[in-house]
């Protein structure tokens, strides 16, 4: 290995409590130094430079699935095929893609220019079709806009195709600066009296902040719903060992693309409320896990952090506080249960993403063994509005027990597809209005991100958009994502690739979800296909039934409720398929 | 403190888990992947019960005890949840008791009988994997793991061989060595720790595999090892009088000097115990030919000679050595015999030459 390499993994090792946790970056590392793959030698080299087995570095290498083995093409085009993409038309990218460069999914060009793939969701639902190419995104892709950026990319070329992305905001608190030119710049966000909370902050003590934040009722955005104050309160305290914050920005949830709008476009604002909380609960060092597809968004974060750090928002002692506060970005490599807390604490210790058993939570036993808080972006960016305004502000927004600003995605079959950020409890027609409406006929809706049950029209109808009235529908708020359907969708063939994301997706650990997801994939193809017996039908719901509740993590439960809603809410046209 | 488990009432005691309570009063529950020397790992969800007052299933292997709790075993969602358990093992892998080297040992194999489960409740076809035989000792069938994931915890943190990991993910996930390189190539020392811990058929010893002599069919008697001072405690199997195969001796493993673990020497050198070219009686010299003696005349003759060198030449004329070969308290039976019965200080040990 290059000896530049080895003094860069080297301080970036030096940046973490352990340096295995440098072993994700330096794999990103080698492999973008190395033309896109880390073979087995400088696996070998890594492994001793970090300190592990050849053994565990192949395990992680092997589970992320940005990490490559052998060469790939010069461009790696990875067109996202997942349940919006899908509803966007990804499969005529994948198709067109085939037919011009005359290679299947999976395979290289001959002149080694292009490698295709499909890939998971890439958290553009707004602006699907996209094509990942390398660690750059082009969205909202048609045939032609795709012939250009082949034609670009002969050229040796990684042309700018913007896509301009729709989205809204009634609220102006967490999309508020989204259409302001330059607002990830500090002087952008000052002017717009940034980081006046971070000050007010510091004026107060720590659990005064908390307090504050706990009587705001703020419930977590990343899915769960879960009080943030009240998480907070379950930090051991008096352990000895540090405390960490963690924000979860993995944004792995298929139809999710919300915290990205924060943190490409407002980063400041994910900073500031990172500095509050981690003032808040006693953290002098926090961290960004980014999924690691949005590598240049991990830029914009760097650049704010910078920034944060030369006007005196980050540092040894915060505007003269003596508070302490570093952030370190640490990217992700396609894994989307690292989005699970624990699986994210181990993929940040530098290991494959497996969930842990609970207990011990986080909060007693986290990263490094010590108490950390993971919370999504958006619950973190939430806090500046509410320490600058008062929780009885943030209140006056959203429903009882659901207060607040929340950011929906919607993607789908609507004519404006993109982010919208509304109170809590907003009604779903108006979300779909905001959206431009239902492109034909609405037939369903999932409102919670794929892991919820999906909801007939008629179920939707008068839906409020929180997390309590979700739940007496027998569905979930999740994160916010919401997916449209009219009359043109297959519900089978959205299950049938539901399953297939989930299954790809499985860390691999417990039997139920490990092998589930695996014979639901297997019995829905056979039932898609055509091939299919009415046994098997019930065969999916039994599994579903029995796997929910029995796996280690929720994982199990976030694709067994979501595919035996589909099957038992639309029964009749998986029966259609194998009578 | 006291639980009650399916209406039993058990004695259990603080740190234990309900597995640990269940087990030690004799109740049945499956636990595949946990092993008392890998400790919990909460992936076969094999031993999940229900208890009053919490939601939900419970991993008995990672719950602790708690005075009065009230444990059920064999509800219908338990029951369940095993019976989708066993199906999704059989269904993942490449299961035939009737030729496997693990049957009448094997653990899943004991959960499906408990069970009572006549055949999978559905069949999911899948490639099958070849065996790895590229190591002397242990074959290697994938198709049989059932990702427990002992061996790894072994191999990692127990005898820290660092040589498997789990690689890749999902049903894709499998347990390589090294950067999965067969067995015979990779790092592996051939200690056999993994096949000591591995439930099933997935990792086995070539040794009975090759005379074709089943677990079942031998007999283990507990022996210390004879190749060195640790004395690591050992079952040997043996069928007809003769070595088949070595494994630690588990019972009570925390309180031995091994552990429960053994090394290459152990696990696979043991059959030098029938080969023809053993000595089996003592060997006296007689007009320059070595031939066979009984103890009594061989000892008496190195008495008699000994005894003669003390004479003539004195006690330092005489010196001992000893081997790492046997137990502490036979060193120090020679020990005492060369300072105490010849009156010399010449001994030392094969180890220091
Ligand atoms: C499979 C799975 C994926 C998840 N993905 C994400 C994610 O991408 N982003 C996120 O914030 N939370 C995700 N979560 C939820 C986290 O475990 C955790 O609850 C959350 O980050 C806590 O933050 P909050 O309380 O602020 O919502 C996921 C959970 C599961 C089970
Ligand atoms: S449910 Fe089990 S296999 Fe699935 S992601 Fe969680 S721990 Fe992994
Ligand atoms: S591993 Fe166990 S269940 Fe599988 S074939 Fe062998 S004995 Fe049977
Ligand atoms: S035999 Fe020993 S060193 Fe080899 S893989 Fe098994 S546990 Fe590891
Ligand atoms: S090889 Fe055996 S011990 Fe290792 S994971 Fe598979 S079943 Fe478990
Ligand atoms: S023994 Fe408890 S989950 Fe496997």
């Amino acid at each position: 290995m290059r000896e530049e390499l080895i003094t860069t993994i080297e301080s970036i090792a030096a940046r973490y409590p352990d340096r295995r946790s440098a072993l994700l970056p330096a794999l990103h590392l080698v492999q973008r130094h190395n033309g896109g793959f880390v073979g087995s030698e400088d696996l070998a080299a890594v492994a001793e430079l970090i300190g592990v087995p050849v053994s565990e570095a192949y395990g992680v290498q092997t589970y992320y699935s940005m990490f490559q083995r052998k060469p790939l093409g010069r461009y790696h085009l990875q067109v996202d095929t997942n349940i919006p993409a899908m509803l966007a038309g990804a499969q005529t990218i994948v198709a067109h893609l085939e037919k011009v460069l005359g290679i299947k999914v999976g395979e290289t060009t001959p002149d080694g220019l292009f490698t295709l793939s499909t890939v998971e969701c890439l958290a553009s639902c707004g602006t699907c079709p996209v094509i990942q190419v390398n660690d750059r995104y082009f969205e909202s892709m048609t045939p032609e806009r795709t012939d250009a950026l082949l034609a670009s990319l002969r050229r040796g070329v990684m042309p700018d195709l913007p896509a301009p992305a729709h989205f809204g905001s009634t609220c102006n608190v967490l999309l508020a600066r989204r259409g302001t030119p330059n607002a990830a710049d500090i002087e952008v966000y000052l002017a717009d009296g940034g980081y006046k909370a971070l000050e007010k902050a510091l004026g107060m003590t720590p659990e005064a902040v908390a307090a504050e934040v706990k009587a705001s009722n703020v419930r977590g955005r990343g899915g769960a719903g879960f009080p943030a104050g009240v998480k907070w309160g379950f930090l051991a305290r008096g352990t000895g060992k540090p405390t960490y914050l963690v924000c979860n920005a993995d944004e792995g949830e298929p139809g999710t693309f919300k915290d990205r709008q924060i943190m490409e476009f407002d980063p400041h604002l994910l900073v500031e409320g990172m500095a509050i909380s981690a003032y808040a609960i006693g953290a002098n060092l926090a961290f960004i896990y980014i999924r690691g597809e949005f590598a240049w968004i991990a830029d914009i974060l760097e650049r704010a952090i910078e920034q944060a750090r030369a006007h005196g928002f980050l540092g040894t002692s915060i505007r003269g506080s003596g508070f302490a506060l570093d952030i370190i970005v640490h990217l992700g490599a396609g894994a989307y249960v690292c989005g699970e807390e624990t699986a994210l604490i181990e993929s940040l210790e530098g290991k494959r993403g497996n969930p842990r058993l609970k207990p011990p939570f986080p909060a007693v036993v986290g990263l490094y063994g010590s108490p950390t808080i993971v919370n999504n972006v958006e619950t973190l960016a939430s806090v500046p509005y509410i320490i600058e305004h008062g929780a009885a502000a943030f209140m006056r927004m959203g429903t009882a027990n659901n207060f607040g600003p929340k950011i929906f995605g919607i993607s789908g079959h609507v004519r404006r597809p993109g982010t919208y950020e509304y109170p809590l409890g907003t009604p779903l027609e108006t979300l779909i209005e905001a959206a431009g409406g239902v492109v034909g006929e609405l037939k369903a809706v999932i409102v919670g991100g794929l892991s919820v049950p999906i909801l007939t029209a008629r179920e939707a109808a008068g839906l409020a958009l929180d997390y309590d009235s979700c739940l007496k529908r027998g569905t979930m708020l999740g994160s916010g994502g919401i997916m449209v359907m009219n009359e043109t969708t297959s519900i089978p063939e959205v299950a049938l690739r539901a399953i297939r994301f989930y299954a790809h997706e499985s860390c691999g650990q417990c039997t139920p979800c490990r092998q589930g997801s695996h014979t639901v994939e297997k019995l829905l193809e056979r039932i898609v296909s055509g091939l299919g017996t009415p046994a098997d039908i019930d065969l999916v719901l039994q599994l579903c039934g029995r796997i929910k509740g029995s796996t280690l993590c929720p994982t199990g439960e976030a694709f067994a409720m979501p595919i035996e809603a589909m099957v038992t809410k639309f029964r009749a046209e998986f029966e259609a398929l194998v009578s | 403190m006291h639980l009650t488990i399916d209406g039993r009432v058990v004695d259990a005691v603080a740190g234990q888990t309900v597995l640990d309570a269940a087990r030690a009063a004799g109740i049945y529950i499956p636990a595949l992947c946990y092993h008392p020397k890998t400790g919990k790992a909460g992936r076969c969800r094999a031993c999940v019960v229900e208890v009053d007052g919490l939601r939900g299933l419970k991993e008995s292997c990672a719950l602790p005890v708690k005075d009065g709790m009230v444990v059920h075993t064999a509800t219908p969602k338990v029951m369940e949840t095993r019976r989708m358990v066993v199906d999704l093992l059989l269904a993942e892998g490449h299961h035939n008791c009737i030729s496997c080297q693990a049957n009448s040992s094997c653990e899943l194999q004991d959960m499906v009988y408990h069970l009572g489960v006549e055949r999978p409740s559905f069949l999911i076809e899948s490639e099958p994997t070849p065996q790895d035989l590229s190591s002397p000792g242990i074959m290697r069938e994938a198709d049989k793991c059932i990702h427990c994931g002992r061996c790894v915890e072994a191999c990692q943190n127990g005898v820290v061989n660092e040589v498997l990991a789990f690689a890749y993910r999902g049903s894709h996930a499998r347990v390589v060595c090294d950067d999965d390189l067969p067995m015979g190539d990779s790092t592996c020392v051939q200690c056999g720790e993994c096949v000591q811990v591995c439930p099933v058929g997935a990792l086995v010893l070539r040794q009975p595999r090759e005379q074709k002599i089943r677990p079942h069919e031998t007999t283990a008697t507990r022996i210390t090892c004879p190749y060195c001072g640790v004395g690591c405690q050992i079952d040997l199997h043996t069928r007809d009088n003769r070595y088949v195969f070595a494994m630690a001796h588990e019972n009570q493993w925390e309180r031995q000097p091994n552990k429960a673990m053994l090394c290459i020497k152990g696990r696979f050198g043991l059959d030098f115990v029938d080969s023809p070219d053993r000595l089996r009686t003592p060997l006296v010299r007689r007009d320059g030919e070595l031939v066979e003696a009984s103890w009594d005349e061989a000892l008496d003759l190195v008495a008699e000679r000994l005894k003669a060198a003390k004479e003539q030449h004195g006690a330092d004329s005489i010196g001992f050595f000893t081997s790492a070969k046997v137990s502490n308290e036979e060193n120090y039976a020679l020990g005492r015999f060369a300072r105490a019965v010849i009156g010399t200080n010449n001994i030392d040990h094969c180890a220091r030459l």
